[in-house]
């Protein structure tokens, strides 16, 4: 079981999430954060340190790139891998990501049933990994 | 008689034959001084005669011995000696009684004449060179060199000259003269300026080079080639000349700045030459020059454009990376929702509704497609076209399928289109920016939209006509601008015709437009064919 922070800002997203979790019948932990900032916050509270991040890029407030940054700054909290969960197919996001450090970068696809699929070999090769764990 | 009388008469007469015989003796006297003085003229007058006589033979031997040909003639211009020399040259004989005018060429007479009545004044002809008629060798340049020849009172009664041939010398200075003159013509006419300095000292100029410096010739002969050089351009300049004088080396060229009359400033591609005698020693520097103040704004502009064109790219990846984001993502969550509906509700919707559902998510994926292939123009450049063979009915065809037509709008294809090769995602962004543009500004009851090509020699000339509201006339260029939109409907994003400017620019065709304020607007496009 994995422990994810999700930061997403739009509620379809969240939904589409969610709903292949529990239609795959995962176990994951899900967290849910609006945008960068929130995210930051859950992260530097007393709340146990999540697994791995699914990063949204086109976010208000906080993008997220700028939250990458902050991450990547933070002693601590730059061993989260975190893997980008984005529809921008723009190269300069994708090299500034990786410059920053990433350890995924996942494109939505179009349709639900990719979604899910996508989603699922995700889950399935970061449970495979061994985690740092808090 | 008295004898006193006698007496006086005897006195008298004593005096008078005193006095007789005083003056018989200075008579006689005088004229035996008389017949001294006689005497020695005749003496010298025969030593004089001598004299002449020997002279004249020395003369005569001079004649002999004189190569050139040698002519004394009387003041009328009658030949009355001639050397052989002169025979031969002319073709002639004293027999032949000729005038030496007789043989001077028409066109020499007048200058003849000239030259004759200062030979009279002054006694002598120098350089007098006429073109003569010879009798064997035809017409020749000659120059004659000649004096009055004057009697023993020192009345003129010949004149006396040595003749040069010169045809020769004139000709090869004729030549000359002539080469010269072409040279001048090539040199003169020559769109580059071009100066002959020695160390930087001015030789000689040509117009270009005096009207670009706004100098006469003579004023820019007084001056020295640093007098017209700019200041920032001076050093350079000397260092090179420097280098050049020591014979480091032949030849350089710079750009630099000149300096006008007037104060003003243009810059010139300036080569400079060493012309060198045999002896290696540098003898002449030649300037070419060059006026590049055009050719440097133009660069100018050039990089201004490239700088225009980096910044209007920098724009439209800006707007793909928003198209990317804003517009995908609300497909993105139609596509889920559609789906879920789908999954949730199939049992409880009947076929028409399952089948809706199917339409919007092929509407929806259409659309994806279409936003991804805008994506991809706006990173993509003329090296990338992807041209295969394209049926443009087909490309309406799958336009007028998911784009937004409303009701009372008709889309028709004229006449049959082409098929044509070209890239297919660029002539279905181009067709359909033209289509969605004319189909939603259409106030008419009945909307019409009609799509046209009429075949030229080297190119497909597209018309897209619609009887929509009209653009005003101030409109006509700008729309064509990135990122402005005249309409004031939320969908019109200000991208369209800009994109569609950009790939009629990839294919050399060109896009204009005919509107009339309430009745429609046709846009015309063209596309070169593609070999």
């Amino acid at each position: 079981m994995l422990n994810v922070l999700f930061i997403e800002d739009d509620a379809i997203e969240t939904m589409k999430l969610n709903r292949t979790v529990s239609k795959l019948q995962l176990k994951h932990k899900i967290t849910e954060a609006k945008n960068g900032e929130e995210a930051i916050n859950f992260l530097r509270s007393d709340e146990v340190l999540p697994d791995i991040i699914l990063l949204d890029l086109n976010m208000p407030k906080m993008s997220g790139i700028e939250f990458l940054g902050i991450l990547k700054e933070d002693p601590v909290l730059k061993y989260l891998p975190t893997i980008v969960l984005t529809t921008s197919e723009n190269r300069a996001d994708l090299l500034e990501c990786y410059r920053i450090g990433i350890a995924g970068y996942v494109i939505k696809p179009l349709k639900y049933e990719d979604y899910e699929a996508k989603l699922e070999s995700v889950f399935t090769y970061w449970e495979n990994n061994e985690l740092v764990k808090a | 008689m008295e004898s006193k009388d006698i007496t006086l008469l005897k006195k008298a007469l004593l005096r008078q034959k005193k006095a007789r015989q005083q003056a018989e003796k200075i008579l006689e006297e005088k004229s035996k001084e008389l017949y001294d003085t006689s005497l020695h003229l005749k003496e010298t007058n025969k030593i004089l005669e001598n004299l002449l006589e020997e002279k004249n033979s020395e003369l005569d031997n001079v004649f002999v011995n004189i190569v050139d040909p040698y002519i004394v003639m009387d003041l009328r211009g009658k030949m009355i000696k001639m050397n052989t020399a002169a025979e031969e040259f002319l073709g002639y004989t004293i027999e032949d009684n000729i005038m030496l005018t007789d043989l001077v060429h028409p066109d020499y007479k007048q200058y003849s004449i000239n030259s004759f009545s200062a030979l009279y004044t002054t006694g002598l002809i120098k350089r007098y060179r006429p073109r003569i008629f010879t009798k064997n060798k035809g017409l020749r340049y000659v120059e004659i060199n000649g004096s009055i020849v004057k009697d023993k009172t020192g009345k003129p009664i010949a004149a006396q000259g040595v003749l040069r041939d010169i045809t020769y010398e004139f000709e090869m200075k004729s030549l000359l003269d002539l080469q010269r003159q072409r040279l001048d013509i090539i040199v003169e006419n020559s769109p580059l300026g071009i100066l002959l300095t020695v160390k930087g000292d001015l030789i000689k100029s040509n117009r270009t080079i005096e009207e670009m410096l706004g100098y006469s010739e003579d004023e820019l002969m007084a001056l020295h080639v640093q007098d017209f050089i700019s200041i920032e351009s001076l050093k350079e300049s000397q260092v090179l000349r420097e280098k050049m004088y020591e014979g480091n080396m032949d030849n350089f060229s710079i750009n630099k700045k000149y300096l006008r009359k007037d104060g003003s400033v243009f810059s010139a591609k300036t080569t400079v030459n060493a012309v060198k005698n045999s002896k290696g020693v540098l003898e002449y520097e030649v300037a070419l020059i060059e006026d590049i103040t055009h050719e440097l704004e133009l660069e100018e502009e050039k990089i201004q454009l490239v700088k225009d064109l980096e910044s209007s790219n920098k724009g439209l990846q800006e707007y793909a990376h928003i198209v990317s984001h804003d517009l995908k993502s609300p497909l993105r969550s139609i596509s889920a929702l559609t789906t879920w509906m789908y999954e949730d509700y199939k049992d409880k919707l009947d076929d028409n509704g399952v089948y809706n559902l199917k339409m919007m998510q092929e509407k929806v994926e259409s659309m994806d497609k279409l936003i991804d292939g805008i994506l991809k123009y706006s990173t993509i450049k003329s090296d990338n076209l992807d041209n295969s063979i394209v049926d443009v009915n087909e490309v309406v065809k799958e336009i007028t399928d998911i784009i937004y037509i409303p009701d009372h709008v008709r889309v028709v294809i004229v006449r049959k289109l082409p098929t044509i090769y070209a890239d297919r995602t660029k002539i279905h962004q181009l067709i359909q920016n033209f289509l969605s543009n004319a189909v939603v500004h259409i106030e008419q009851k009945r909307g019409l939209v009609e799509v046209d090509c009429i075949e030229r020699p080297k190119f497909w000339e597209f018309s897209i006509k619609d009887n929509g509201v009209g653009i005003p006339k101030e409109y006509h260029e700008k729309i064509f601008k990135i990122f402005q939109s005249i309409g004031n409907k939320e969908r019109s994003t200000g991208i369209g015709l800009s994109i569609v400017k950009k790939i009629i620019d990839l294919y050399e065709g060109k896009v204009w437009l005919k509107s009339e304020i309430g009745k429609g607007t046709t846009f015309f496009f063209t596309l070169k064919k593609q070999k």
